[in-house]
């Protein structure tokens, strides 16, 4: 029965998501790419060559076009351009997802107490979040990676997630704010229930949708830092993704010689990022009535 | 009991709420609103006192400070004679468990997200009473008593399941669960329609003789105090005008602005 009410919750949200165009595109689009993540775990065992990273063709030497054995064409040492596609967008969904996630559980977190708490807590925390709101990630990103070298990829979703907090933390504050002062909160407080008990029973469930709402913008703008920073050489050089692509097309110098190198990566950027734009847009409409149109409940 | 003095339940001496404006920086003015001034009174075990005033007389603050949802400027009051003023932690928690509060409005004193089982188990489960088989077992028994039965049928749903008469059911049973010994209504009937109105009053008078609590009842509705309450206090800007038997207050109103809220009630007053 309980879990009963939350797929009827559901169920009715996603009616009105897949009416939209534009949550029905983003589907389509993630739905794709979810495929090709999936299809880089199988792509390697049909044969080593085909592995993104170190699987070299032996009769190619030279960066060549598309072909019934490399279905995109190869790199300048002969690794085959789809099976770094598909590892790419693994990748992208890694870090997108993970960073993304990892930033709402700190925003959500520090906007429920800092708005709970009010006082001098909720200014120690607003004026935090202030600091590294304005604060450049990508800049950010480059320093420290120029700094401490090269990073491996989980550094670089932590370093993203840290950067990214303080937007999701101030939305969730505000809607924290409007809660307080319920009486259904004052109810529970007269009950006897702790400070904690009244964050995470109450007021969380009733916060939720608006952090998964911000979860889809966190994972286009992570997915969009990390391609920049791998295009510019401070990636992490032992994962392939479609920033790293774009580096090394740059840096083989076949930036003009190979558009079935340089192409599908960048629009793949592209379009993923799209794709989790126009989720976030149609849940908004879930989200908020009076973005529907007429007629919709 | 070896002291002979008698306590009444709950007492508010002298109770002073003033609020004051957030302090800024370079502001000098302080317009202090003074919610209460000087309340003095007292509700005996198992009495229904009513608290009657207009909007902004300060009778839901009154309501909020003995919950403890807010804490008086100056004044003490005291549950059987203890002063609860400075409680804290585990006293705090005690006190709760005695004095419990049903609000306003029923579309928002429920957890949206919660069941109608959660809410009620809620101050069973923060003050660890019983286990999870005895806790349903006094969920049920409470809807039983509330009036939503079969109890069964509502364990599982959610308040936007139920009519406004149901939800504010709901909320009393989550009030009386812990059979406290006083429990504050801040106009539990103000959102309701008349008919249903009359129910909760009639189901609040039965919860009264089963379990001997004391109400305090908040109202703007003299009519409707006459009805339920043993005794009426009538509150002014924050004063306490008068305090009488609720037939007192009725038949032979002393202070002026007490005859004036008799002369606008509507004519129809109801008798039960």
């Amino acid at each position: 029965m309980l879990k009963n009410h939350y797929i009827q919750r559901f169920l009715k949200g996603w009616k009105i998501f897949i009416q939209n165009p534009l949550g029905k595109m983003g589907v389509v689009i993630l739905v794709v790419f979810m495929l090709m993540a999936l299809a880089s775990f199988f792509v390697p065992h049909i044969n080593p060559m085909y592995d993104p990273m170190t699987g070299i063709d032996p009769d190619i030497k030279i960066s060549t076009g598309p072909s019934l054995t490399h279905l995109l064409g190869t790199d300048n040492v002969g690794r085959d351009l789809f099976a770094q596609l598909l590892e790419g967008a693994k990748v992208a969904f890694i870090v997108g997802l993970s960073s993304a996630f990892f930033s709402i559980v700190i925003g959500t977190v520090i906007g429920m107490v800092s708005g709970y708490a009010g006082g001098m807590v909720d200014t120690i925390l607003m004026r935090m979040a202030d600091i590294i709101m304005v604060m450049p990630s990508l800049v950010i990103l480059l320093i420290l990676s120029s700094l401490f070298g090269q990073f491996n990829i989980w550094i670089i979703v932590f370093i993203i997630a840290i950067m990214r907090w303080p937007a999701v933390s101030r939305v969730i504050r505000s809607q924290t704010l409007s809660l307080k002062h319920r009486p259904f909160i004052e109810a529970s407080r007269v009950a006897g229930a702790s400070h904690l008990r009244i964050i995470f029973r109450h007021i969380m469930p009733n916060v939720l949708p608006l952090a998964f709402l911000y979860m889809t913008f966190r994972v286009t703008s992570a997915i969009l830092v990390e391609a920049a920073l791998s295009f510019l050489g401070f990636g992490d050089p032992s994962q392939v993704s479609w920033g790293m692509m774009l580096q090394w097309v740059w840096k083989s110098g076949h930036m003009f010689q190979a558009p079935y190198w340089l192409i599908p990566p960048g629009v793949s950027i592209s379009l993923l990022t799209l794709s989790f734009y126009m989720l976030g847009r149609a849940m908004d409409e879930v989200l908020d009535p009076r973005l529907r149109k007429e007629g919709q409940s | 009991m070896s002291n002979l003095k008698k306590y009444p339940l709950i007492e508010m001496k002298g109770v002073t709420k003033e609020y004051s404006p957030r302090k800024r920086f370079f502001s000098k003015c302080q317009n202090k609103v003074l919610a209460l001034n000087s309340i003095d009174f007292s509700i005996e075990k198992g009495e229904i006192f009513g608290l009657v005033g207009q909007s902004g007389s300060g009778k839901t603050t009154c309501g909020r400070l003995l919950v403890r949802l807010e804490e008086p400027t100056s004044g003490s009051i005291c549950l059987n004679g203890e002063p609860i003023n400075k409680l804290k932690g585990i006293g705090l928690k005690t006190y709760r468990s005695k004095v419990q509060m049903i609000f306003q409005d029923p579309y928002q004193s429920l957890n949206p997200h919660l069941s109608i089982a959660e809410t009620i188990l809620e101050p069973l489960v923060v003050n660890g009473l019983g286990n999870a088989a005895t806790r349903r077992e006094k969920v049920l028994h409470t809807l039983e008593i509330v009036g939503l039965s079969p109890a069964d049928d509502f364990y599982d749903r959610y308040p936007h399941q139920l009519s406004g008469g149901q939800r504010q059911r709901v909320a009393i049973a989550r009030a009386i669960v812990l059979d406290p010994d006083f429990i504050v209504a801040d106009e539990p009937t103000s959102m309701l329609d008349a008919t249903i109105a009359i129910q909760l009053f009639q189901l609040l008078t039965q919860i009264r003789k089963r379990f001997d609590m004391a109400f305090l009842f908040i109202t703007h509705n003299l009519a409707a105090a006459n009805y339920l309450c043993d005794r009426i206090a009538v509150i002014h800007e924050g004063h306490i005008v008068e305090v009488n038997t609720a037939n007192n207050i009725i038949q032979h109103p002393e202070h002026p602005y007490t005859k004036r809220l008799i002369q606008v009630q509507p004519g129809f007053d109801f008798n039960g």
